[in-house]
Formats: C-alpha cells, sequence, structure tokens
C-alpha cells in the first residue's frame, strides 16, 4: 500500500464516521440549558416538555440551569457551544428580546442563536392590591399622572420593567421614567412580595406568576394581553381598552441553538417538537400556569421575535432607556 | 511571622487596596449611567463606601501594629525547608491552572483522576496504593452518581466519553 | 367547617401508608443529598419535584417537605467532618463543628447537630401550625427600609465571630463586601468589575465562594505542611452526645430556634444569616465564650438550631401568603400549582384539609429526622477515620464536582480555587473567615434595600426610620456596637499593648 491509498481510506473511514455520526443524532444525551432558576416559569415549562421531548427523541435531555444576569450567563454557555445540537438553549422573552433590546453591553446578539421552536407564550397581567382603592387603569393612569406612582421588576432588563413602561406610554403618560419610579427586586417572587406589601404601586408580569395571588384575592388585576378574556383573571383585554398594540407584549418560551447549528439538527427538532406538545402530561401543566401552546416554526419563531424586539428597541430608544455602561 | 508584622502588612496592605480601588479599579471597571439623580443611588456609591472603610481600618491597623512593642522572642518556623514547601505550593496552583485548562477539554472524570493523584503526591501520602485506587474509583463514583443519580451534565470533553 | 373536622379530615388524608413513605423516604433523599457538597437541598428537591406529578397532592407536596428537612440537616455533616459546608445554612456549623471532628468528637458534634436540628424543627413547626396568620401578616410589614435595618443589625454579628482581632474581622467583612459587588448593578444594570464577562455578570457563584474559603485552605496547608498532620490521628467518631450536654445546650437551642422562626418567616432572608446570628448570640451569653471558634458544643447546637428553626417558618409566607421565601420554597409552590392547589389565604378555606395533613406530616417529620439522621450519622462518622492522604485529595475532587453541579459552570469551579488561595493566605495572616462569609451574603442584601428605600422615598433619608420595626432595629444596634466598643476598651485596658503578643 502507498500513502495515497492509506491516505484515501482515511479519508473514506472519516468521511463515514462524520456521516454515519450525523445520520444518527442524537447519538447521546443532549444538553438543554436553561437559563434561569429552579422553581422559575420558565424551569417548570422547561421540565414539563422535558420528558415529552425525551420521549421523542429517544435520548435523554439534561436539564441543566444555568443562572446569572437575567439569563444571559446561560445564553452565552450556549453561544460558545458547538453548533452540534447536544448544547441547546431554551431561551426567554427576557433573555431574548428585552435584554438585547436594551443592553448595549450584553455578550450576545439575536443573530448568534438559531431559533428552532417557540412553543409558549404567557399573556402578560397587570396588577395592584385591593388597598390601593385603583380599580381600573383609568384609575391608575390618573394617580400616576399626579406622581408617586411606583412598579417593581424582577431586575434591569426583564420582562416586567419593559411591560410596566410599555403600558404607562400606551396609556398616555409621556415620560414614564421620571414621572413614575422603577424599583427593582431581585426575583419574580420578589417583584410580587413587594405588591403585596405596599413598596410599590403596581406590577405587570406573566399570568402564572400572578394567578395564585389573583384567585386568593390579594391582587386585582387590571389588564391582560390576551386577545380574549382570560380564565381566573375578571379584568378587560388591551383591545377591549383600546390599546390592540399591547398584544405585542407577551412571555414566551423557545428553544435555540447556537448560530451554527445544522438544518439536519434543526430539521430533528422540528419533528420532536410536534410530537411532544401533544403530550398530554405536558399541555396539563402548562394549562394550569396558563399558558397557550402555540408552536411555531423556526421562520415564524424568527419572525415572532424580530417583531417583538422590533417593538421594543423602539420603545427603548423612544425613551433612552438603553443601558450602555 | 510575629503578629506585629502580620499587622502591619495587613494594614499597609489595605491601605494600597482601598487606594488602588478608589483611584483606578472604581473609575474603570465600575460604570455608572449619566443620569442618576441622586449621588447616594449611583452604582458608584456603595464601592466607594467600602473602599474607604477598607482604608479606614488599614489605617487603624497600622496604629494599633506600631504601638505594640516588638516581640524579641525568636520566630519558630513550621516547616523544617521553606523552599520545597513553597515549591509544593507553587505546584498546587500549577495543578489548580492546569485543572482548568483541562476539565473542558478531556473531561472532568479524567481530570479529577490525575488531581487526585497528584494531591495525593503532593501531600506525601501514607497509603500510596489506596490513594491510587481511590485516585481510580472516586471520580468513576462521582460521576455515576451525578450523571446519572443527580442528571448532571458532567463535561465529558472531546476523547473518551463515558456512558 | 369546624376545627376538630379539619383536624380529623387532615387526618384522614395524612394517615396512610404512602404519606408515611413519602416523608421517610423525603427525609432520607434529603440527608443523603444534602450530606453531599454541591447537591444540597435546593437541588434535591428540584430533582424530586418531577417524582411528585403523579402523586397525590398530599404525599407529593410531604415528600418534598421531608427532602427539604432532611436537606437542611444533612448540610452539617460535610461540614462538621470535612469542613466543606453542603449549603450556606451549614457555614455557621463549621466553626465549631470542624474543630470537634479534629479533637476526635466528630461522633459528638453530629449527635449535638442532629439534637438541635430536631428541636429547632419542632418548635419551628409548632410556630408555623400556631402562629401562622399572625407571623405572615407582620413578614408583610417587611418593606426595603426595615429590611436595612434589620441586614444592618445581623453585621453587627460580625464583631461576634472576629475572633482576637476585631480589626482584622473588619478587614476580612470588607473583602467579603467588595467581592459581593462584583456583578450587575441592581438598580441600573450596569456592570460593575465584571470585565465584559457573562459568567461574571451573575456574581460570584455563592457556593464556589463558600466551599473556597473553607475547604480548599485545609488542602492548600496540608500540601504546604504535610508532616503537621502526620502524627495526629483522628480517632473513630465514637464519641457521642449525652443528654446532660443537650441540657446544657437547650437555651441557646430554644434561643436559635425562635431567631430561625422569626427570620424565617420573612421572605427572602434565608437561613445563613439566621444560624450565624442565632450563634453570635449563643457566644455572646456562654460563660465558655473564649471556647467559641475552638470547638465549643453549644456553638453547634446554636448553629443548627437556627437553620432549622428556619425549614418550618419558612412555610408561613409560603402558605399563608403564598409568597416563597427563597428558592426551595419556590419550588415548592411549584409543586402546589401543578397540583391546582394556590397558596394563600383562601387555601386555610378551601383546602383547611390539606392544610392540617401538611401540619401533622410536617410534626411526624421531626420524628423522621430524628431516627434517619441517627442511622446516618452512624454511617457518614467513619470518614472521620480515613487516612488525610487519602480523604484530602478525595475532598477536593468532591468540591470540583459538587462547586460545578451547583450551576453546571465551570467557571464556578475557578472561583472556588481562587477563593481557596485568598482563604489560605488570610489563614496564613490569622484573618478569620467568618467576618467574610457573612458579609458576603449580607452585603448585597444590605445595599439593594438601601436603594429600594432611596427610590420609594426619592432619595429621603426619612424613610429608614419609618414605623415601630425600623426604630426596634436601630436601637438593637445602638445597643450593640455600643458594647462592643465598651468591650473593646475594656480589653485594651486590662491587657494593653499584650493582647495581640498574647496570641502567639
Amino acid at each position: 500500500m502507498n500513502f495515497t491509498k492509506i491516505g484515501m481510506a482515511c479519508a473514506l473511514t472519516l468521511g463515514m464516521t462524520a456521516t454515519a455520526a450525523l445520520a444518527e443524532y442524537p447519538e447521546r444525551p443532549i444538553n438543554m440549558i436553561i437559563p434561569y432558576g429552579a422553581g422559575g416559569a420558565t424551569d417548570i415549562s422547561a421540565r414539563a416538555i422535558a420528558e415529552a421531548l425525551t420521549a421523542a427523541a429517544g435520548t435523554p435531555m439534561v436539564m441543566s440551569n444555568v443562572t446569572g444576569a437575567g439569563g444571559a450567563t446561560g445564553s452565552v454557555a450556549v453561544q460558545n457551544a458547538k453548533g452540534d445540537g447536544y448544547t441547546m438553549l431554551f431561551a426567554r422573552v427576557g433573555s431574548h428580546t428585552v435584554n438585547p433590546a436594551m443592553k448595549a453591553t450584553l455578550p450576545y446578539t439575536l443573530a448568534d442563536f438559531r431559533f428552532v421552536t417557540v412553543y409558549e407564550i404567557n399573556p402578560v397581567v397587570c396588577a395592584v392590591t385591593p388597598a390601593s382603592g385603583i380599580n381600573s387603569m383609568d384609575d391608575l393612569i390618573a394617580k400616576a399622572k399626579e406622581g408617586g406612582v411606583s412598579y417593581s421588576s424582577s431586575g434591569v432588563g426583564s420582562l416586567l420593567q419593559l411591560a410596566a413602561v410599555m403600558v404607562l406610554k400606551e396609556f398616555g403618560i409621556e415620560d414614564p421614567l421620571n414621572t413614575t419610579v422603577h424599583i427593582p427586586q431581585k426575583g419574580g417572587g420578589e417583584a410580587a412580595t413587594a405588591v403585596l406589601n405596599g413598596t410599590v404601586t403596581f406590577i405587570c408580569t406573566n399570568s402564572s406568576a400572578l394567578a395564585g395571588f389573583v384567585a386568593n384575592g390579594q391582587l386585582k388585576p387590571l389588564l391582560v394581553t390576551t386577545p380574549e378574556r382570560l380564565g381566573g383573571f375578571d379584568a378587560p383585554t388591551a383591545t377591549e381598552l383600546g390599546k390592540p398594540s399591547l398584544e405585542q407584549l407577551v412571555g414566551w418560551t423557545g428553544i435555540a441553538g447556537p448560530a451554527s447549528l445544522t438544518d439536519e439538527v434543526a430539521a430533528k427538532w422540528g419533528e420532536w417538537m410536534a410530537t411532544a406538545v401533544k403530550d398530554e402530561k405536558f399541555l396539563a401543566v402548562m394549562e394550569k400556569a396558563g399558558s397557550v401552546i402555540d408552536l411555531m416554526s423556526p421562520d415564524e419563531a424568527k419572525a415572532f421575535i424580530d417583531g417583538q424586539y422590533e417593538t421594543f428597541r423602539k420603545l427603548v430608544d423612544e425613551l433612552g432607556m438603553r443601558i450602555e455602561g | 511571622m510575629h503578629d506585629r508584622s502580620i499587622q502591619l502588612q495587613l494594614g499597609i496592605g489595605a491601605v494600597i487596596a482601598a487606594a488602588f480601588l478608589l483611584l483606578v479599579a472604581i473609575p474603570t471597571w465600575v460604570s455608572s449611567p449619566s443620569n442618576v439623580p441622586n449621588i447616594i443611588l449611583s452604582p458608584l456609591f456603595w464601592p466607594w463606601v467600602l473602599s474607604g472603610l477598607t482604608g479606614i481600618t488599614g489605617l487603624g491597623m497600622i496604629v494599633t501594629a506600631l504601638r505594640d512593642p516588638a516581640s524579641t522572642e525568636p520566630e519558630a518556623s513550621d516547616v523544617d525547608d521553606r523552599s520545597r514547601a513553597w515549591g509544593r505550593l507553587v505546584s498546587v496552583a500549577a495543578l489548580m491552572g492546569l485543572t482548568m485548562v483541562l476539565m473542558p477539554r478531556i473531561g472532568m472524570v479524567w481530570t479529577s483522576m490525575l488531581v487526585f493523584a497528584a494531591t495525593a503526591f503532593l501531600v506525601r501520602t501514607s497509603h500510596p496504593k489506596t490513594a491510587l485506587v481511590s485516585a481510580v474509583l472516586v471520580p468513576l463514583v462521582l460521576y455515576a452518581f451525578f450523571a446519572h443519580v443527580a442528571g448532571v451534565a458532567i463535561p465529558q470533553g472531546d476523547f473518551v466519553r463515558l456512558p | 367547617m369546624s376545627f376538630t373536622d379539619n383536624l380529623m379530615l387532615g387526618l384522614s388524608l395524612v394517615a396512610n401508608v404512602e404519606s408515611f413513605i413519602a416523608l421517610g423516604l423525603g427525609v432520607a433523599v434529603g440527608v443523603i443529598a444534602g450530606a453531599i457538597p454541591g447537591m444540597s437541598a435546593t437541588m434535591a428537591v428540584a430533582l424530586t419535584l418531577p417524582f411528585t406529578f403523579a402523586l397525590q397532592p398530599i404525599t407529593g407536596i410531604l415528600l418534598l417537605l421531608g427532602v427539604y428537612k432532611g436537606g437542611i440537616f444533612g448540610g452539617s455533616i460535610p461540614a462538621i467532618l470535612i469542613k466543606t459546608p453542603g449549603t450556606p445554612a451549614s457555614s455557621a456549623t463549621v466553626l465549631d463543628g470542624y474543630p470537634l471532628a479534629e479533637k476526635g468528637q466528630a461522633g459528638k458534634a453530629l449527635g449535638m447537630a442532629l439534637w438541635a436540628s430536631c428541636t429547632a424543627d419542632l418548635i419551628s413547626n409548632l410556630a408555623l401550625i400556631l402562629f401562622a396568620g399572625f407571623l405572615a401578616s407582620f413578614a408583610l410589614n417587611f418593606g426595603p427600609p426595615e429590611f436595612f435595618t434589620l441586614m444592618l443589625f445581623s453585621l453587627t454579628i460580625i464583631a461576634g465571630v472576629s475572633g482576637d482581632s476585631l480589626l482584622r474581622g473588619a478587614l476580612s467583612a470588607m473583602l467579603g463586601l467588595l467581592l459581593a459587588t462584583v456583578g450587575l448593578d441592581l438598580i441600573y444594570g450596569t456592570n460593575r468589575f465584571t470585565f465584559g464577562d457573562a459568567n461574571l455578570m451573575g456574581g460570584l457563584n455563592f457556593i464556589a465562594v463558600l466551599i473556597g474559603l473553607f475547604a480548599i485552605p485545609e488542602i492548600i496547608a496540608m500540601v504546604w505542611n504535610p508532616r503537621a498532620f502526620d502524627g495526629q490521628k483522628r480517632s473513630m467518631g465514637k464519641s457521642w452526645v449525652t443528654f446532660a450536654d443537650y441540657r446544657r445546650c437547650f437555651k441557646s437551642i430554644v434561643r436559635g430556634s425562635f431567631i430561625g422562626v422569626f427570620l424565617g418567616a420573612i421572605p427572602g432572608i434565608g437561613a445563613a444569616p439566621s444560624a450565624f446570628l442565632s450563634y453570635s448570640e449563643a457566644r455572646r451569653t456562654s460563660p465558655n465564650k473564649a471556647n467559641f471558634g475552638k470547638g465549643e458544643l453549644e456553638g453547634v447546637a446554636a448553629a443548627e438550631a437556627g437553620n432549622n428553626g428556619v425549614a418550618g417558618a419558612t412555610l408561613i409566607p409560603l402558605l399563608a401568603l403564598g409568597i416563597p421565601g427563597d428558592v426551595i420554597t419556590a419550588i415548592i409552590i411549584g409543586a402546589f400549582m401543578i397540583h391546582g392547589l394556590q397558596p394563600g389565604p383562601m387555601m386555610f378555606v378551601l383546602n383547611a384539609d390539606i392544610i392540617y395533613a401538611l401540619f401533622m406530616g410536617l410534626i411526624v417529620s421531626s420524628v423522621f429526622l430524628f431516627f434517619i439522621g441517627t442511622v446516618a450519622i452512624h454511617g457518614f462518622k467513619y470518614v472521620a477515620d480515613i487516612p488525610r492522604g487519602v480523604l484530602f485529595p478525595a475532598v477536593l475532587v468532591l468540591c470540583i464536582f459538587g462547586v460545578f453541579a451547583v450551576n453546571n459552570s465551570i467557571f464556578d469551579v475557578g472561583v472556588m480555587f481562587v477563593m481557596g488561595w485568598v482563604g489560605y493566605f488570610m489563614m496564613r495572616y490569622k484573618v478569620p473567615a467568618a467576618p467574610f462569609l457573612i458579609a458576603f451574603i449580607l452585603g448585597p442584601l444590605l445595599e439593594d434595600n438601601f436603594r429600594q428605600a432611596m427610590l420609594m422615598s426619592g432619595s429621603s433619608p426619612v424613610i429608614l426610620f419609618r414605623g415601630p420595626i425600623t426604630w426596634f432595629f436601630w436601637t438593637l444596634t445602638a445597643i450593640t456596637v455600643f458594647a462592643i466598643i465598651r468591650a473593646g476598651i475594656k480589653a485594651t485596658r486590662r491587657h494593653g499593648p499584650l493582647t495581640t503578643a498574647n496570641q502567639e
């Protein structure tokens, strides 16, 4: 045998293993990164779909919480991963539309990820305590114009912050940053507590985070951003109040890989998700959390995310909310 | 080292650290938006306060150290051969650095075996055979537990993957 | 429905084989998971959660509560045996537990930790059952100004754990406070000492800092001088706690339990400050003050009572208000929701039977903890007999795995190594590590609550004096600071310049 032959044999073997590896995806467990902490909305959603996904893919899905910096730490871990489909991310509204729109120093952009799907939408609800004497959005806005209204969020660059600002702006507060006060908290639970104990006036967040408080009569919902009224929340929709553009304001969960993700992997994920979202246990958990299951194709997901990003970006630029440092 | 000189060194160190923070580190690495309404709300405020307090603590230590009379007792060394002890310390630091480099590349399990064996050697273990056997077994058991019971994605590296 | 009706209904829910199996299994899983650094109660609860989906609501929730309680106690096992606190809550246990193990009294320390844990657990559960409503409405009075004053008072604990030199304690605390500023600013979201690295933006991981500061320096110290550890062999941990020991520490245990109940009822504080506060109170009032930090059994008892006292009490805001007090209770709330239950005032009306069933299950869990804990101690204490030349490398490898598992981050392993060197040089320069840790926990809470309060009031400091709670803590802080200064002056007068020289 001469060199060329050996070389060819090697190349052939390598080529074969390479194609074999591709054809066999997934040949080992897939590491799914959840960029938020255990017990949060993203975590519950991710763990609910994990079992159905494992069944659909025929390989274990290992759930890893990588928390920190409003989802940025976990997102970066996937941004830097190989595009072989063995490291995927549960992307969330906070980490992938609000953060990129608000933070100039974020170490990633939307272009660093390839979305395979968005599968869950959570409407946003704005609420106050019954003790505040506020009964409608009009009351809240009237009070905000007088001054002294504040709202809580789970941190700078969270959906909660942007949602409150966007709602105030839509309802005619010209400069929400200076007429009202934003009091950020360490997390979603703390943000809800801040309304309950009177630290702030109102909160706008995902319906799932408030369902318990509303059912117990501890909080009073003023507005929901779904097209139709939401079960369990006795509040008008944004459209009923004449602000249909607020329907853009929703939370969502999707799955993304790094930008280098191959087409084969993306196609596989499409198949798996189509099966997984039909799982009854998953549907039951999501329904209890007040989420709407809406499986999007990669293109739909990209259009949806880009659309929301543009809306948020416009608002952020208009009000000068962008964080440069 | 005498307690007095420790106190003095710590005090001087704290003052230098405080000065470095106030003059270099905080202006360079802490950013603050331009529209902060009040200085006490600025992200810079708390680091400033802390640096100031560190400086004051350092000065306090220098003063107490200088007020103490110098001890005349000869210094008792805790190790026979200081240069070899320092050598071992440098080795353990290098080992830690190497661990960080190797972990993502060859995987956590194989790196841990190396770390176990090297540490056992550095502490001059009295049970070399047990240590060597454990060096192989402990990382494997930990891997089995964390990966398969706790469901943690232990880094596997690019070469030999474990099931 | 009357109280007895609810009680009977609850009893019928809880008095079945499944509930008891769930509780026992939960406690056992929790103790084992808590004993593995990096696993911690939080992770164990998160991992157990999916298994509860298929169970009856009450069985599932009892399983989770069992894991939670077991995990909090389990954390004390590695804290005492290998100086590696599995959870932040057990870091105060290290201070006296590890020196006791060094003296060959690992069994005694572990036994006391268990007895104190069970007592505190029981007191905490009773407080939950009897005063849930009262404590919950009290907890709702805690806004940022109240938190700020509470944290300010808690920082005075540092004086109690500084050892011989208050100044070195203060230096250590400053270092902790400064390191805690790393990350994104809470109010403006700007970078502080992050150098553009996404791993630093989330701040330094607490467990990584903790393990780096306590466990790694021991290993480095052994590398520096292997001989020093040659001669001393830790005897079999055969010693066991006696009833006389328990009676001696009983006052501290009860005090610690109440501190735990009080701090646990307020969401967002967690078990670590409570353990430290209980420890420092025990030290302050003890006749053996000087022995604290050198292997005082009462220190272990107080620390464990302080952190277990929190366990039952965190369920107060959870059940009465639907507010999670920490990460673990946040996961447990998730479990309630998945079973269609919504914790909050209405739950006491709509699902009173479940509430009472939970109460009874909790009381039983304290008993389970006692028996399972005893078995676990007898299993684990032989760790003390492993020769150090094998044990220390094993601890190092265990720490690498454990710290990685907390946040699935290799970066955190690096943080642990770096903190190990910081801890080692602090040890060589005789700077105490405990103040660093307390400051690292409390610092961000102090700063955040201060700035939140300033945002609320439009930068007027008057808000820091609103209401009786703030005044209460201001007064406590003033008294404590006064006492510290007086003690400092007395010490200087009595010993004069000799104090520091005597330390050598």
